[in-house]
Parts: structure tokens; C-alpha cells; sequence
């Protein structure tokens, strides 16, 4: 598609049969148990800085979660370095497996091929099981990992869909352009929650509803993550050329199992995001309460999803989703396959949502979820405020694929795929070969030893003891990634590699 | 990995079938056709009915982004 994008997806974790684990500690270990020699940092920080706002300033403080005070002693008592928390690693294939606060998150390598994103999104997962076995291995009981976005009592944590594009565009466009898209793109890419929370915890048991992380939006823009989270993020933080880029950082949006409903919700935001860049979007989608929308549409039992734009019209999301999408068929097909493949399911997805979405089952995540739910209600006789059925939601996001629910659907060929197992397995141990990711990947497998630090824009490697960085944060151009890949690909060792690049 | 490789392979589909069992088939009868409409979920019954009837009370997380 020709944008470089990234899913960066924090797991939920825990210890089977056990009621009070350290998280902190679980995730250090998942992740450590990933190579078997000793743990080496290698992240460089330094390029990091979730204070700093699109808007141009600087965040004075982020906002936590009230549960957080009571961690934070915990935290300090541990007296362990702030890299053996983070346990960062940075995999062959590009990608980053790290501890983010209290989560394994697997942030995919930069794709510019949709279905390369979904098979490394997919690759994320089983290498993070291949972990969990280890791990359960050693500690003698089974170490559970959960693709979701809630606890059930409260407590969120993300799976952030990541953009890049021009910086030129100004925020407040960008802003305008995708907040309506945003708060109902939950009707298809949504992966269903039993239950109404609040972060005090669960307020509403019995009900089902469109998303998991719906409920825990509060305000509509803002740099915060963690609480009070917003629509639209505001986190200023391109790992690239600032000046020609920014990063859309989407955290408005729920972790699918799905392959295809990770591929629509992926191809569609890009496509909205070349509207935005070529003005295509007009101030007639605003809508009146975004975050009041955003709920109702995830609730709404009739699947009608009725709102109020800025303007005081009536509209529905589908009928929101189809302006979106005549946009995009004017102005974006024939462009490329992928492209024209978003918007051949892009349409067929609200024509299916509109006549009825329960012959939606083979796609998206939400309604998925919804028909194993009626049908273990019909076989076993239990209502829908059952707290079976929200552990039957729990254990739909099991990543492990001989009990996890969404693999019992896709063992049973219920589910529609958009990759192949051989796609998968390729992306655990391969980078995509057209971005900058395959530069990092294909220096660690090739040059580790030599390798000093790494960040998404740049990798610094020792050169007979002195230190060369090697900045990449131009390589979003395709054209020089191509020729810093083949210059690697070229280069028999780091001497001649920095040679070849002109860095010595 | 080309682009044309995932856009080839991208339309996979795996429709259910329902497996020959007692009753289905025979001389009598003749084949049937696999019932699409209508999946066969008793492994995936199997799955949801093993899951802890508990689990997600237990389940406690740290607040994350």
C-alpha cells in the first residue's frame, strides 16, 4: 500500500489456576526465555518520549490509573536496572519484543504490504506462545497469554495500529479527518466484550457488546495513554525525519484474532489516511459527542447505531463508513491490488453489516464471539449473565492454538484467513524484504556481535571499538531502503558495511 | 515473501463440512451433502466446556496503554 505501518500489541498474562501473579516479572521472564544466552541490551532509548504532544508542546506529566499507586512501591522495590524491566529484544525479523510497564508486547517490523503486517501480526503471537511453552516448562504450570484488551475489572491495555505520514499535514486536519472514522470503524473491527466497564471496574455483567476497549475513552484528544485515554493520541514521536514525518498512533482500537478483521481495520485507516493527506475529507463528519458516540455504537443492541453529527443530522456508522468509502473508491482504486481488495471487503463488510451481521460470523472478530457465545447459551442452557461466558470472551483471545477459542473456530474452518501458515512461519524468521526493518533484522541475524544498539530509526554498530551509528530515519523512502538492503545483502562484513554506505 | 504471493493465497476459504458418522451415508440412503449451513461444533463445544467457569474473575491486569 505503499505506507509504512506497524501493530504494536501489549498481551495479557497470567498464571493458570493462579489468582495473584507479578506481571512485571511474568512478562521479563516470558520475554527472556525467547533466546536462551544471556540477555545483552540493545534498545537505545534515547529516541523515546511519550511527553512530547503533537501539538507542540511537552506533556508536564502522564495521568495513571488510580490502581497504579499501589504497584508503584512494588516497582521500586524490586531494585532491578530500568533495561532488565524493559528485557528489550529486537528479533531477526525486524520486530521488537519487549516489557511495556506490565504487558509482553510484540511490536510487528515496519510493512508497507498489508497482508506481510497481518502475517507478522500473526508471528508475534506464535512466537510469544513459543515463549509461553518455555516458560510454563520451567515454572511447571501453564502460562496463559491473552491477544485482548481488558481484565474485566477495569484495567486496559492496547493494541496500537501505527501510520506513517507527512508531518506537513496539520495535526487538527488529521484530527478532523479521522476521528469519525475512529469512533466507528468498531462496527467491523470490534472484537466483542461481555460486559460494561468502568476503570473502577465492572459495572454492567449479561451484556455484549461491540468492543473491548470502547468503554475506557474519556476525553477526545490528548497524549495520555494509560488513563483517561483519548480517541485520537497526540504522542509526538515519528522514528523518522520529524520534519517530513509524523506517526499516527492509534490506540482506539481492539486487538482481533481475526485475520481478515485485522487486515480491514488496518487497509481501511491507511486509505482514510491518503484521504486525509490529499484533502479529500470535509468538516461534514464531525460528530457531535465523540465520546459518548463511541460507547453507544459499541452498545447498541440493535446494530442500527444511530448518531449526531456536529451539524445536528442523523446518520448511522454505515452510512458514515459508506461517505468514507465513496471517498476512497473515487480517488484510491486501481491503485495497487491491496488497495482494491480493502475496497471490494470494505464495501462487502457494511452491505453484510447492513442486511444482517451475523452472517458476518466467518470475519469479524465481534460477531464471531457473539455466535460461539449464543451457541454454548443454546447447548448448555446458561444465560447471558452467566460468568461463564465472559471467561469463554477471556479464553476467545487464548493464543495458544489447541485450547484458545478463535483457533477451536479456525481449527473448524470457520474462520476466513487472509495468510497461510507457511506466511506465518516466514515472518517469524524473516523481515519484510522492502522496508527499513529488513535492514535491522538482517543486521542482527547477520552482524549481533557487532551490533552496539538499535532503534526503530537508526542502529549503532562497534567498528573496531569505535562506535558508527547508521541512521535510518530517511528510510521511509522505499527507494533508499532498497539501497541500503541490497548494500547490506552486499556487504561480507561491518567494516565493508559501513564502507559501502559512505560512513567511513 | 512477494505481495503477490499473500494476494494469491489471500482468499482461502475453509468451508465447514459435517463428518460421516453413524447414520449419515450408507447403502440405503446414499451419500448427502455436506450440511454447510449447519457446523459441526462439538469440538468446539469441547473447547468452551473445559474452559474454568472462574477464569476471568481470577484474571487480574495491570493497567497498560
Amino acid at each position: 500500500m505503499r505506507r509504512l505501518f506497524g501493530i504494536e500489541t501489549e498481551y495479557g498474562i497470567t498464571l493458570e489456576g493462579e489468582d495473584n501473579i507479578d506481571p512485571v516479572q511474568q512478562s521479563m521472564d516470558l520475554i527472556k526465555s525467547y533466546r536462551r544466552e544471556d540477555f545483552r541490551p540493545m534498545w537505545d532509548y534515547s529516541g523515546e518520549d511519550p511527553f512530547r504532544d503533537e501539538r507542540g508542546f511537552r506533556a508536564e506529566r502522564l495521568q495513571e490509573h488510580p490502581d497504579e499507586k499501589k504497584y508503584q512501591e512494588q516497582d521500586r522495590s524490586r531494585n532491578i536496572p530500568f533495561v532488565e524491566v524493559k528485557s528489550d529484544l529486537i528479533l531477526v525479523n525486524g520486530a521488537r519484543l519487549y516489557n511495556d510497564h506490565a504487558h509482553p508486547e510484540y511490536s510487528t517490523p515496519e510493512c508497507q504490504s498489508l497482508f506481510q503486517l497481518i502475517a507478522h501480526d500473526k508471528a508475534g503471537e506464535r512466537i510469544l506462545h513459543q515463549c509461553a511453552l518455555r516458560q510454563s516448562e520451567k515454572l511447571g504450570k501453564p502460562v496463559l497469554l491473552y491477544k485482548n484488551n481488558t481484565d474485566f475489572h477495569g484495567h486496559s491495555y492496547g493494541c496500537h495500529d501505527n501510520y506513517l505520514m507527512r508531518r506537513d499535514i496539520p495535526f487538527d486536519e488529521l484530527k478532523d479527518g479521522i476521528m469519525p472514522f475512529f469512533v466507528t470503524r468498531q462496527i467491523f473491527a470490534g472484537s466483542g466484550k461481555v460486559g460494561i466497564e468502568t476503570e473502577s471496574g465492572m459495572s454492567t455483567a449479561g451484556f455484549f457488546q461491540l468492543a473491548q476497549r470502547s468503554d475506557f475513552f474519556r476525553v477526545e484528544v490528548s497524549v495520555d495513554t494509560m488513563h483517561n485515554r483519548p480517541i485520537v493520541n497526540t504522542r509526538d514521536e515519528p522514528h523518522a525525519d520529524g520534519g517530513k514525518y509524523r506517526r499516527l498512533h492509534g490506540i482506539a482500537g481492539d486487538a482481533n484474532m481475526s485475520e481478515y478483521a485485522t487486515a480491514l481495520k488496518i487497509g481501511t485507516t491507511a486509505l482514510v489516511i491518503d484521504l486525509i493527506e490529499q484533502k479529500r475529507i470535509s468538516g461534514n463528519f464531525a460528530i457531535r459527542d465523540p465520546v459518548g458516540t463511541i460507547k453507544e455504537i459499541s452498545r447498541n443492541q440493535t446494530y442500527e447505531w444511530l448518531f449526531k453529527l456536529k451539524d445536528g443530522r442523523s446518520i448511522s456508522a454505515i452510512e458514515l463508513q459508506r461517505a468514507y468509502l465513496a471517498l476512497a473508491e473515487k480517488h484510491l482504486a486501481g491503485r495497487d491490488s491491496e488497495t482494491d481488495w480493502v475496497l471490494l471487503e470494505w464495501e462487502s463488510v457494511l452491505d453484510g453489516l447492513e442486511e444482517d451481521p451475523m452472517n458476518l460470523s466467518d470475519r469479524l472478530d465481534w460477531v464471531a464471539k457473539k455466535w460461539m457465545l449464543e451457541t454454548f447459551i443454546s447447548e448448555e442452557g446458561v444465560s447471558w449473565d452467566d460468568a461463564w461466558l465472559q471467561s469463554l470472551d477471556l479464553e476467545y483471545h487464548n493464543i495458544d492454538l489447541e485450547v484458545g477459542l478463535y483457533y477451536g473456530l479456525e481449527a473448524q474452518g470457520l474462520m476466513r484467513r487472509v495468510v497461510t501458515d507457511e506466511q506465518i512461519e516466514a515472518a517469524i524468521h524473516h523481515p519484510p524484504p522492502d522496508t527499513r526493518a529488513y535492514f535491522r533484522g538482517k543486521s542482527l541475524d547477520r552482524f549481533r556481535a557487532d551490533v552496539k544498539s538499535v532503534q526503530w530509526d537508526s542502529i549503532t554498530f562497534n567498528v573496531k571499538g569505535k562506535p558508527v551509528a547508521v541512521s535510518m530515519n530517511q528510510l521511509a523512502n522505499p527507494e533508499l531502503a532498497e539501497t541500503y538492503n541490497r548494500i547490506l545483502d552486499e556487504s561480507s562484513t561491518v567494516e565493508a558495511l559501513v564502507r559501502n554506505l559512505g560512513l567511513k | 515473501m512477494s505481495e503477490k504471493e499473500f494476494i494469491t493465497l489471500r482468499d482461502r476459504r475453509e468451508r465447514p463440512t459435517k463428518p460421516i458418522g453413524p447414520g449419515d451415508g450408507g447403502d440405503d440412503d446414499g451419500p448427502k451433502r455436506p450440511d454447510v449451513n449447519k457446523p459441526d461444533t462439538r469440538e468446539l463445544l469441547r473447547r468452551m466446556r473445559r474452559v474454568d467457569k472462574d477464569q476471568s474473575r481470577r484474571y487480574r491486569q495491570r493497567t497498560g496503554e
